[in-house]
């Protein structure tokens, strides 16, 4: 019955792995035929696009539910193989997993129906989906990874397999984000890495366990090296998830994707880096060896410094994507924040920023993603009136805003609140009150950087009021704008089942 | 199984090699079959052997005294031996297809199959002036395949490798005297052979000479400052390059230096000297030099011979780690190392065979005209950088883990090392593959009209040497086992 793990993880992987390799061959066969002159973009023939869209959407649509329903109906564990002797790959879902695997199966289905009609205008469909569907498959596995030589196995796998959706549109510029992504990534994975061997010295296993499995007596005498080794970490990890110093990469490999993959990079693949220093700090080092050491008070610098800076740089960017982009540099450090607070309170709005940021910064990017679809406009300054054109979009675009803002009923506002509590309660000294300050500065920048889009929009001002023609965009992309608009909404006026939810592993692990 | 067999796998390969050009083959083909028979007759004759070990040493001839030329196998030998065999036949049949075109193929292939049997010689020494012997014979007999092409550049490039080697094997020399002489037998021993008595005080000349030797065996794997020969001789046709440049001639001298490390000094008497210290540094300081090297190189060979130099030092840092573990992790990347670099070159290869190009700046576009080089070559890449799933992970795996066991905070260093030459591995690799598959908007495939994959003589090695490389990443659990045997007599 377990084994039923695998049927997510597979299913799009060979769905996509056979999209992948017949736009190669296509490729191939073009390049062959065109052998004097520009081989074209490859955009399908109706006919073909419509089973690609069938194809993907089947998949898309299959594994969100068995994944959620696999997650939903109990532990699970299966070991697949022995990689070493003492290193199974093996997966196991429990309460974290679950969690996350929800969440990305809500985002992923939701860009991919919108891809069906955005990526009329990127063309390469095949590309597209084959590396999307791969992407989701591997993001399953990551969430139900058992132990961290699994959860890093499909890191990697992640990292490489989701360049294709960066580098798309084949630009010199895309080519070149792509790189840094890449070079990044591998960077980070590696400072992980470095980690993880001390990790598999020290700790009894690197199955993951609440609370952690250090080896207290194999660890006496070696606190300063192990203390090190999570610094590491936290910082190969953290370059995931956009946190200062190793951020550099995410405002330049964001906004050069296609929208509906800027929005599942932003929204769900650093959340990756998320999740595996949640595993990492309260699964297998324990937050009792942390707590109050150097490394503590570093990462909250860090995450403190990540939170200004990419508030302060989103405010001054003009570009809509991008300025995008810097806000997800700044919110994820917010969850981080939370998580290196170390304390149970903390660590629930950690958990709550994660889900809310997930739904709404898809959101916004598929906001983005529409205007640049209707109008080929990328800067913000051009976005004047535009609510007058499509006001269901620009309405969801301003719940959603609202949400990442924190004003209350919105979603944003329930997290924040947790963050800002669990730091009131921890014990780390003058970032107690230092940390809340900045969460609200940082939350003023938000709304400074955000609302101006809603409000030109909607009130440009005497002079351009005049052309109002409708201009909404097709359904498939409108209504998975609306369900994730009404989740950031919905979330924050009935959020109680899920702060039960993370309270309880919040407890658990501390 | 009879011990004459030694015998036979070392001197079968150097006799049809000799022949070569003077037997009468009315056609090329007719000397392909025979090459390619003689070769993987003594491959399956060196599998037979590995099978059913020769319990006992065999003498071949005596120089004077107690120094003698003889064979025998045991487990550290029988990994090197194995892993020679297993890619010799597969390297000959791609340089059917890669010396179609070149004169004088005949002493090409005569001198490339003498190699096989000294490198043989090499593994199956049995103690340390056989290997010596070997060892040397090794750089006399590789001399002219490096100035095959008798270019200008080719000649100065083995004028180049001859100094360097000689210089290394007078200080190898230094220390096979050493042990001869302070040693109670000239054989290899797992532990070591040094007489304690007989050294008394002299322990720090001792270790000075291990120093020196060391620095004379390592010549051969290019570690640094010895390493400039190796992207040099890179000029050689990449038969050569591929598998004696990375994996023959640079694996003897990391297998060498096992037998010196373990089986002659003996890792009691060096572990936690400052002589472990010193060769470590410079190990460390190759790992991180080879790969920024390979950084800066455009032209394909020689970043791939920049990355060999990096890599053999992977090998050696196990090595110097002087622990069983340490061993394990060394022999594991020996073993993988040659499969993934084979692969990497063999694609290089078959690009400047289709194309002649040799530069990666030439290479856009490449992977939608040769796609199976370049999916070949991109696997390889991220085995080289360890993916995990790939066997790089797992030969990385067992040296860090080795190196945190150690608890030297110099191997704590080298850990970093490797994993700073991962992530420039990842760089130099990935940008040519990234490269090939996305040359951009604007590229005009016009400019590689005509370039196309090569044919099966050439695909066939590499796509074994793929499924090798995903196979020993998945499940490496036997071979592993296997090297635990080998190390276990420590």
């Amino acid at each position: 019955m377990d084994k039923w793990i695998l049927f997510p993880i597979l299913l799009p992987v060979i769905a996509g792995s056979g999209l992948l390799s017949s736009a190669f061959l296509e490729y191939v066969r073009a390049a062959k035929r065109h052998g004097n002159g520009k081989t074209a973009g490859f955009a399908p023939s109706e006919g073909n696009l419509k089973r690609i869209h069938i194809l993907t959407g089947t998949v898309l649509v299959l594994t969100a539910v068995s994944a959620a329903g696999l997650a939903w109906t109990g532990d699970r564990s299966l070991i697949v193989f022995h990689l070493m002797k003492d290193i199974p790959i093996c997966f196991r879902i429990d309460d974290v997993g679950r969690l996350f695997v929800t969440i990305v199966s809500v985002v992923w289905v939701a860009a991919g129906i919108y891809s069906f009609i955005y990526m009329k205008h990127e063309g390469e469909e095949k590309r597209y989906f084959g590396s999307y569907l791969i992407v989701f498959g591997i993001l399953v596995a990551l969430d139900f990874s058992g132990n961290l030589v699994t959860m890093y196995f499909f890191y990697e796998l992640m990292t490489l397999a989701s360049v294709p959706l960066v580098l798309h549109n084949g630009s010199r510029e895309a080519i070149m984000a792509a790189l840094k992504y890449l070079f990044y990534s591998m960077c980070g994975a590696y400072l992980g890495l470095f980690g993880i061997f001390f990790l598999y010295r020290y700790c009894d296993t690197l199955t993951f366990t609440a609370g952690g499995t250090l080896n207290r007596i194999l660890a006496q005498g070696n606190r300063e090296i192990l203390l090190a080794a999570v610094f590491v970490m936290l910082i190969g990890f953290g370059a995931k998830a956009g946190m200062f110093p190793l951020h550099a990469w995410l405002p330049a490999a964001h906004p050069v994707a296609p929208a509906p993959a800027s929005a599942a990079l932003s929204g769900i693949i650093v959340k990756s880096g998320v999740l595996a220093i949640i595993r990492v700090v309260y699964y297998i080092v324990g937050t009792d060896f942390i707590r109050g050491t150097w490394v503590q008070t570093a990462w909250i610098v860090l995450t403190l410094i990540t939170i200004f800076m990419g508030s302060m740089l989103a405010y001054g960017e003009p570009v809509f994507k991008k300025r995008l982009a810097y806000s997800t540099v700044s919110q994820i450090s917010y969850v981080l924040f939370g998580l290196a607070l170390l304390t149970p309170t903390a660590m629930e709005g950690a958990l709550l920023h994660t889900v809310f940021h997930a739904f709404v910064k898809c959101a916004l990017f598929l906001t983005a993603g529409i205007f640049i679809f209707q109008t080929g406009k990328t800067r913000v300054e051009e976005y004047r009136g535009i609510g007058r054109k499509m006001p269901v979009t620009l309405w969801c675009y301003t719940f959603a805003s609202l949400a990442l803002i924190g004003i209350p009923p919105a979603s944003g506002f329930i997290s924040k609140w947790y963050l800002a509590e669990g730091a009131l309660q921890a014990e780390v000294g003058i970032f107690r009150w230092i940390g809340p300050v900045i969460l609200l500065l940082s939350a003023l920048l938000t709304a400074g950087y955000l609302l101006p889009v809603a409000m030109n929009g909607f009130f440009p001002g005497k002079e351009l009021r005049e052309e109002a023609d409708k201009q909404e965009p097709h359904a498939a992309m409108l209504i998975p704008l609306i369900v994730l608009a009404a989740l950031a909404l919905v979330l924050g006026i009935w959020p109680n089942p899920l702060i039960e939810y993370v309270r309880r592993i919040a407890v658990a692990v501390m | 199984m009879n011990k004459m067999i030694m015998m036979i796998v070392v001197l079968l390969p150097m006799l049809s090699g000799v022949l070569i050009p003077l037997l009468p083959f009315r056609n090329r083909r007719q000397m392909m079959i025979y090459i390619e028979t003689a070769v993987l007759l003594n491959t399956i004759l060196v599998f037979l052997m590995l099978a059913n070990p020769p319990q006992n040493a065999l003498v071949l001839f005596k120089f004077t005294g107690n120094l003698s030329v003889s064979f025998r196998l045991d487990g550290l030998g029988r990994i090197f031996a194995g892993l020679i065999s297993a890619l010799w036949p597969l390297s000959v049949l791609y340089s059917f297809e890669y010396m179609k075109h070149e004169k004088h193929e005949k002493y090409f292939f005569m001198f490339y199959t003498i190699t096989y049997g000294v490198t043989l010689g090499v593994a199956l020494a049995e103690d340390i002036v056989t290997m010596y012997f070997f060892f040397e014979m090794l750089s006399l007999i590789t001399l002219p395949l490096i100035m095959y092409t008798l270019t200008r550049e080719a000649i100065h490039a083995s004028r180049t490798y001859f100094y360097y080697m000689t210089g290394g094997a007078a200080f190898a020399f230094i220390g096979m005297i050493f042990i001869l002489s302070y040693g109670t037998t000239s054989n290899f021993v797992p532990g070591g052979v040094i007489d304690l008595a007989k050294v008394g005080d002299k322990t720090n000349l001792l270790l000075i000479i291990y120093v020196l030797c060391f620095c004379g065996f390592s010549v051969k794997t290019a570690m640094w400052p010895f390493s400039s020969w190796l992207p040099k001789a890179g000029v050689a046709p990449t038969p050569v390059t591929a598998l004696l440049h990375a994996v023959a001639v640079v694996n003897t001298g990391a297998f060498t230096l096992m037998r010196v490390t373990y089986y002659s000094f003996g890792t009691e008497l060096l572990r936690g000297t400052w002589a472990q210290k010193a060769v470590m540094t410079l190990v460390i300081i190759t790992i991180v030099y080879g790969c920024s090297r390979a950084l800066k190189e455009t032209h394909i060979k020689r970043r791939l011979a920049w990355s060999t130099v990096s890599n053999l030092s992977y090998i050696l840092f196990g090595v110097v780690l002087m622990s069983p573990l340490g061993l394990t992790g060394a022999l594991s990347h020996m073993v993988f190392h040659s499969v993934m670099k084979i692969c990497s070159f063999f694609c290089a290869g078959a690009v400047m065979y289709q194309t002649g190009r040799t530069y990666i700046y030439e290479l856009d576009g490449f992977g939608h005209k040769m796609p199976k080089v370049f999916v070949l070559f991109t696997i390889s890449g991220m085995a080289l950088m360890g993916v995990p799933g790939l066997c790089g992970f797992v030969s990385k795996w067992n040296l860090v883990k080795a190196a945190v066991a150690s608890r030297m905070p110099l191997a704590y260093v080298g850990v970093a090392a490797l994993l700073i030459s991962a992530l420039l591995t990842a760089i130099y690799m990935l940008s040519i593959s990234v490269r090939a598959f996305f040359p951009g908007k604007q590229f005009d495939y016009g400019t590689i009209r005509g370039v196309k994959d090569p044919n099966w003589m050439m695909i066939l090695p590499l796509t074994v040497f793929a499924v090798a490389m995903f196979c020993f990443g998945l499940h490496p659990a036997p071979l592993l086992e296997l090297f635990r045997q080998v190390v276990s007599v420590f």
